[in-house]
């Protein structure tokens, strides 16, 4: 029961105080407009001479609005410390403990249990089509798939093919920008516009609601929710390839994650 | 005499081999990474640790590998303000910094799968390469991009559309506007002291 408590506490507790500071952020970001990037559209405008030159070509790359960099670099400290001395060793014994099959199963049926904010996205981005190739893989992994520990839907195609998707892509869709940049205490880079679709990819999972009904499904929310336990092992894989070997952790991680979600919200405009 | 007949036949030929050319030179690009990246793939599965990775790929990409064009590029304009000298070193820097990032992506002993798709011309003299690796249970999407100087060699690498020039320029940057070549360069020497 305090689990449950505490779990629930945490979990809203920091969905009103994020989706409160991503408002205020996009406010904030919108007032300030771009002048809020510290590191690059300064630098920019001062070599814009330099426009045609292939040494201008990664310039605005991975540009995004920073205005709070001070508070989201002690953020950002903090949950390099939490991902070296809790986190990683939380993984690493669920790694070795867990063999790589079971890890895998319980992956799938939690993902697959994520459709409805995949569907509901989908047909918010008004893609149909997509959103009836989702449920038909939702179906078959349910079924053929037993509850959706196997994704028998990798074999087609179609279906393997599918781009992931989430609240946050379904904004940009509907020409949201990314507003400014925000580091969350355990969750990570965000933009302000992914941390209010971080929030709606919650209330979209029928794992969350579920949770606040039974006592005993008090765990769920910790390891359904995106962003969660159920994804540490590759979460914390793609924080080191992004911050090992770098001048500065934080930049790098600034940069990888704008680039991914650029990357996320190119894919989504590709599959039809 | 009608030499419109004859002025369309040699537009034709000229498009057939500009067509070829292209086709061919794009071949070579893809030859030519499927081959390091065969060595690559090959080096991870045998080294006994980190350091004989790093050791035993360096070679294959010191061949491959444009390092020079990589440095400038993940510099910025701020690269002419560098001289010859400073120019020498950061390169020499980055590219120790770029075998690490590179090699730390495989762990020594498991071999990742590669799967290549059809190379991608943006630009005469430029290609890009994408490809996905299976790894560890996981599957990324990786792109290589290449240009043709003397030969062609690798100027990126993009795994699930992040550029590794494009996060370094971010670093650079910050650096740069911070004290210039100087700057960069003691930032560089810090980050390989600092990881070593």
């Amino acid at each position: 029961m305090k689990i449950r408590a505490f779990t629930m506490l945490t979990l809203l507790a920091g969905l009103f105080l994020f989706s409160g500071a991503a408002s205020a952020a996009i406010l904030g970001a919108a007032a300030n407009g771009s002048a809020g990037d510290n590191d690059g559209n300064k630098a920019e405008s001062k070599t814009s001479i330099a426009a045609a030159d292939d040494l201008d070509e990664y310039s605005n790359v991975a540009s995004v609005p920073d205005p709070i960099q001070p508070v989201n670099r002690g953020t950002f400290w903090l949950n390099h410390q939490l991902y070296r001395y809790i986190l990683k060793p939380i993984s690493k014994t669920y790694d070795k403990i867990v063999p790589s099959p079971i890890r895998r199963g319980i992956f799938n049926v939690f993902d697959n249990l994520e459709y409805p904010d995949r569907v509901v996205n989908d047909l918010l981005q008004w893609q149909p089509k997509r959103a009836g190739y989702e449920t038909e893989k939702f179906l078959l992994n349910s079924t053929v798939g037993v509850a959706g520990l196997m994704k028998v839907s990798n074999h087609f195609q179609t279906l393997a093919a599918l781009p992931r998707t989430d609240t946050g892509l379904t904004f940009a869709k509907w020409g949201c920008t990314h507003g400014c940049y925000i580091v969350l205490p355990i969750f990570g880079p965000k933009s302000a516009r992914d941390t209010v679709g971080f929030a709606g990819d919650v209330a979209l999972s029928p794992l969350f609601w579920f949770s606040l009904w039974f006592p005993s499904a008090a765990w769920m929310p910790a390891v359904s929710t995106p962003d969660s336990l159920r994804n540490l092992h590759d979460k914390l894989g793609a924080y080191d390839a992004a911050t090992e070997n770098t001048l500065d952790r934080y930049l790098a991680a600034r940069s990888a994650y704008i680039q991914y979600r650029k990357q996320a919200e190119l894919n989504q405009s590709r599959s039809k | 005499m009608n030499l419109r007949p004859l002025f369309l036949i040699l537009l034709v030929l000229l498009f057939v081999f500009q067509k070829s050319a292209c086709a061919s030179s794009t071949e070579e690009a893809d030859n030519r990474l499927k081959k390091a990246v065969g060595e690559v793939v090959a080096i991870t599965g045998h080294a006994p640790d980190r350091k004989a990775l790093q050791e035993g790929v360096k070679p294959i990409l010191d061949e491959n590998i444009s390092f020079e064009a990589m440095t400038r590029r993940a510099v910025g304009p701020g690269w002419r303000q560098f001289t010859p000298d400073q120019q020498k070193e950061a390169t020499q820097l980055f590219t120790i910094l770029i075998i690490r990032t590179y090699t730390a992506k495989f762990t020594p002993g498991e071999l990742p799968v590669v799967t290549f798709k059809t190379p991608v011309t943006p630009a005469p003299g430029r290609v890009e390469i994408p490809t996905t690796s299976s790894y560890k249970g996981s599957q990324y999407d990786v792109v290589y991009r290449m240009e043709e100087a003397d030969s062609w060699r690798i100027t990126d690498v993009v795994i699930e559309g992040v550029s590794m020039i494009a996060n370094y320029r971010t670093q650079f940057d910050s650096e740069f506007k911070q004290g210039g070549a100087p700057a960069v360069i003691n930032a560089l020497k810090r980050s390989l002291a600092s990881h070593s």
